[in-house]
């Protein structure tokens, strides 16, 4: 990492032009990957990650410059590229650093980055094998084991320097079963803020590959999902993406500060149904969306986006908290230091609720239970959204019947949170990618089982 | 250092560890882009980029590793990296190394120059004036951006490749917000090319047309119906699906396209071509990721599958020439295999002609979803959608929040008319799709 007086150098040139703030972001990022297919190893992904860069606000404008030569030199040219961007001017603050040291909550066993590629081959091949040897049907095999080492160091005109490193581990299974002429493909991806001790009990590799193969062979035995409005039953973990599409995106400072969301202005209001509590929380510890501190060095914290269906937080990054007015949740994320950091996700969930599952099925006279979800998207200005049904099993008179596959859920936000009438016990999280414009982060969705009273259902 | 004092570095210790055959594959972005809101630009970013992946054949294997530092350490690093990681394969390809020597079409970065931050700051306020005064239900939330940026490419390995490319362009982006007072509606609309030629307000207008044009849309009712996808509709199908077209997903059993070729895999009148150096193409490129000469090809001639696409491994595991198509996602990503601009070529019909044929039906002018909701393997499609209703044969009221249904591999087949001009939506960058306007017969839409 960058020594403190460079850093002291590089901010100064940054306020030269009459910044009223300067963040210097420096990183070092190993990324790892090994890749097996049909039981063999098939490419290893062996990279290293380094850059900075120099963000300058004043007022309502920001300007980011970064660069690849992170010698002083290179990053005092950055600087100077950004602090002629900003404008003319004179430096109006000063900079004096002082190192802050935030607590890990995150414990790291055993570092992915020092470990040998036989080892993660091992963990590979059990997973691979146990899917390959779930059902006769499963025609082909692939997992991924990545890991990531992504080292930051963040120095502000406030007089913050301090650093952190974020490491995570996650198994990726993907199974193609074939059944009759029919080719289904079924996906187990769990992920942690952990290294790999997450395998030490935590998180079966057998089962990831089994589970992934279930699904396969399930889909591939199953009939086309109908098309229409109807009640979806959808399950915990992953099935939190419909609150992450649906509702966070649009509870983002991205959207929110430029008036681009259906929830803006509506703080203290009733937006969602009693039933509905949202949470962001980024100190889950060893959680796959948590972080220490985020991009901008704010502590994460947890933040309560929605209680009984009232709006009471957005998620907001420094540089639009100056355009709202309101302070920042420890929200700002980038993938990296070429993207600009704004506000995202980190660990988004629906709290546990008080209906039993048995007593959601069984309250659904004719509709869907999507057990498992794939990912979607939205479109926060018109919260209109779409996900994908991974999983899916109609109800009847109450009672769960035959799969059915290929069928998308699409709506507006704002509708669907107000549809939410039961809330189940079975709080769980599932992992994810998550992209917007500063880039593919990990965060991870969750909820207990929920019911959708009407939403519409794309099959055919 | 630079590239070329690296490069040097790393051959060192590749020759010094007994590594004989290897590759280093270099890139770099230079850009800036300027970003405005309600009149005022709010951000601006200024961005270099680059990295070097180097690759060697260790007992017949190909390990990869990269970095973005270039260093003395990391120039012995990649080297040890990518030879252990080659020592841990244990797949059954056969792997190659491009040869040098070979004639590449002749391409030359664009003949303009680049705006400056100042022209690209007035061109991002204009056209977001532009939208403003072309109709007053534009409001705030509405944002536009120009960019501009110069990349280059470099291949250099063993077996005397030496190439070099140098690519720029610039664009303006703007994003259109609407309101009618109960709902907002937006759309977005991309050009990119030489800014003195650009027409700003054409763009804004453009935008802010489509945008307009949603607000107080219905949920379409649920039904089959002939379905008419706008160009940039099917263009996102064929982004999607051209995942099939990959000999590698081929032989890895990932594409119903295996053994199909010289088979019927889509109605006669479908003929679907790879051209890296097509007109519209914003990175026009003589040479793929592995430094093969790359060429025009048509992938599905009138119905028939024609070819898939190769690299060098893949040609040599099917007893086939390379098809010039291997290519690199970044340049820390493996060799894989991917189109340049893939078209649906166009029929000879005028989308009012097409509108007209498919009767009473729906016209889908944009998909979402396609991340989550397409299956390359099944080729089973969901999808949120977003378009107008056809009734008598022309565009009526606007549509939303529905699905359309169906399989991509069933739909090829009915495509029963195209229209007679081609559009490349959005930024392709290298990889680029496009397609005219297409009528499909029984696709099933969910609405209300």
């Amino acid at each position: 990492m960058i020594e403190r007086d460079v850093c002291e150098r590089v901010l100064a040139v940054a306020v030269s032009t009459g910044a009223d703030y300067a963040e210097l972001f420096c990183e070092n990022t190993v990324d790892h990957a090994v890749n097996m297919i049909a039981g063999k190893v098939d490419s290893v992904k062996d990279g290293y990650i380094a850059g900075a860069s120099v963000r300058v606000y004043k007022g309502l404008r920001s300007v980011m410059a970064s660069t690849i030569d992170t010698t002083e030199q290179g990053l005092i040219s950055c600087a100077k590229k950004a602090a002629e961007a900003l404008g003319q001017g004179k430096a109006e603050i000063s900079i004096c650093l002082t190192q802050r040291i935030f607590g890990d909550i995150h414990p790291i066993k055993i570092v992915p980055s020092t470990v040998k590629n036989s080892d993660k081959i091992e963990v590979l091949r059990r997973a691979c094998n146990a899917a390959k040897e779930y059902d006769g049907a499963i025609k082909q095999v692939k997992g991924t084991l990545l890991d990531v080492d992504h080292g930051i160091m963040i120095a502000t005109s406030e007089g913050l320097y301090t650093t952190d490193r974020q490491i995570r581990t996650r198994l990726s299974m993907e199974s193609v079963a074939e059944i009759g002429g029919e080719t289904q493909t079924g996906t187990a991806s769990p992920g942690r803020r952990m290294g790999m001790e997450m395998f030490d009990g935590l998180i079966s590799p057998e089962e990831t590959g089994r589970e992934a193969s279930r699904q396969a062979v399930t889909m591939a035995g199953a009939g086309y999902a109908p098309a229409g409005t109807m009640p979806v039953v959808i399950g915990n973990g992953f099935g939190g993406v419909i609150f992450h599409e649906a509702c966070g995106h649009s509870l983002e400072a991205t959207s929110v500060a430029y008036g681009c969301s259906q929830f803006c202005g509506k703080l203290g209001q009733q937006i969602a149904n009693p039933k509905v509590t949202a949470v962001d929380d980024g100190t889950i510890p060893g959680a796959w969306g948590s972080i220490n501190i985020d991009d901008e060095g704010t502590p994460a914290r947890k933040n309560v986006l929605i209680e009984k269906g009232v709006l009471k937080s957005y998620m907001i990054d420094k540089f639009n908290s100056r355009r709202m007015g309101m302070e920042p949740t420890g929200n700002a994320r980038r993938q990296s230091y070429g993207y600009t950091p704004t506000s995202r996700m980190t660990n988004t969930y629906i709290a546990a609720g008080d209906d039993k599952n048995e007593d959601i099925i069984a309250s659904v006279e004719y509709g869907l239970y999507a057990k498992a979800m794939g990912g979607g998207s939205v479109n926060p200005t018109t919260g209109e959204f779409n996900f994908a049904v991974r999983e899916g099993y109609m109800i009847r008179g109450g009672k769960v019947c035959e799969a059915v596959r290929g069928a998308c859920l699409v709506g507006k936000g704002s509708d669907v949170i107000m549809n939410i009438d039961m809330v189940g016990p079975d709080l769980d999280m599932g992992q994810g990618m998550c992209g917007s414009s500063s880039g593919s982060i990990p965060a991870n969705v969750g909820q207990p089982m929920i019911r959708v009273s009407s939403i519409t259902v794309g099959g055919r | 250092m630079t590239f070329d004092k690296f490069k040097i570095l790393v051959v060192a210790a590749a020759e010094k560890s007994g590594i004989d055959q290897y590759e280093l594959y270099y890139s770099t972005a230079e850009g800036t882009s300027v970003s405005v809101f309600a009149h005022e630009v709010s951000e601006f970013s200024s961005e270099v980029s680059g990295g070097v992946c180097f690759r060697c054949i260790v007992n017949g294997k190909m390990g990869y590793a990269s970095t973005q530092e270039l260093s003395e350490s990391q120039a012995e690093s990649i080297v040890k990296r990518a030879s252990e990681n080659a020592l841990s394969l244990d797949n059954e390809d056969m792997e190659f190394l491009g040869e040098g020597g070979k004639t590449y079409q002749n391409v030359s970065a664009p003949d303009y120059t680049l705006p400056t931050t100042d022209e690209l700051i007035k061109a991002a306020l204009h056209t977001e004036q532009a939208a403003y005064d072309a109709d007053s239900a534009v409001i705030d939330g509405t944002s536009t951006t120009a960019a501009s940026e110069i990349s280059s490419i470099a291949i250099f390995n063993s077996k005397g490749l030496d190439l070099h490319y140098e690519n720029k362009m610039s664009v303006i982006m703007t994003d259109v917000v609407t309101t009618d007072g109960t709902e907002m509606a937006n759309d977005r609309s991309v050009k990119a090319g030489n800014f003195s030629k650009i027409d700003f307000a054409a763009v804004a207008k453009e935008a802010t047309a489509s945008a307009k044009a949603k607000l107080g849309a219905d949920v379409a009712p649920t039904g089959a119906y002939p379905v008419v996808f706008a160009p940039k509709a099917m263009a996102s199908f064929l982004r999607v699906f051209s995942k099939a077209f990959s000999s590698e997903e081929a032989q890895k059993g990932l594409s119903p396209l295996k053994g199909r070729e010289g088979t019927v895999v889509a109605a006669d009148s479908v003929t679907i071509t790879d051209d890296p150096f097509y007109s519209e193409s914003l990175m026009p490129i003589g040479f793929d990721a592995e430094g093969s000469p790359t060429y025009k090809k048509n992938v599905v001639e009138k119905g028939v599958l024609n070819t898939l696409l190769y690299n060098l491994k893949t040609a040599a595991a099917a007893g086939k020439e390379t098809t010039g198509n291997a290519s690199k996602a970044g340049y820390d990503a493996p060799v894989e295999i991917r189109p340049f601009t893939m078209y649906i070529a166009p029929g000879s019909i005028s989308e009012e002609e097409l509108l007209k044929k498919a009767g009473n039906g729906v016209y889908v002018d944009s998909l979402g979803g396609l991340h989550a909701g397409a299956n390359t393997v099944s080729g089973d499609f969901s999808l949120q959608s977003s378009g107008f209703m056809i009734e008598n044969g022309v565009k009526t009221k606007a549509v939303k929040s529905f699905t359309v249904a169906g399989n991509f591999y069933d739909m090829l087949k009915n495509i029963t008319a195209i229209s007679d001009k081609v559009e490349l939506p959005g930024l392709g960058g290298m990889t680029a799709f496009g397609s005219p306007a297409v009528l499909v017969e029984g696709l099933t839409i969910a609405g209300k």
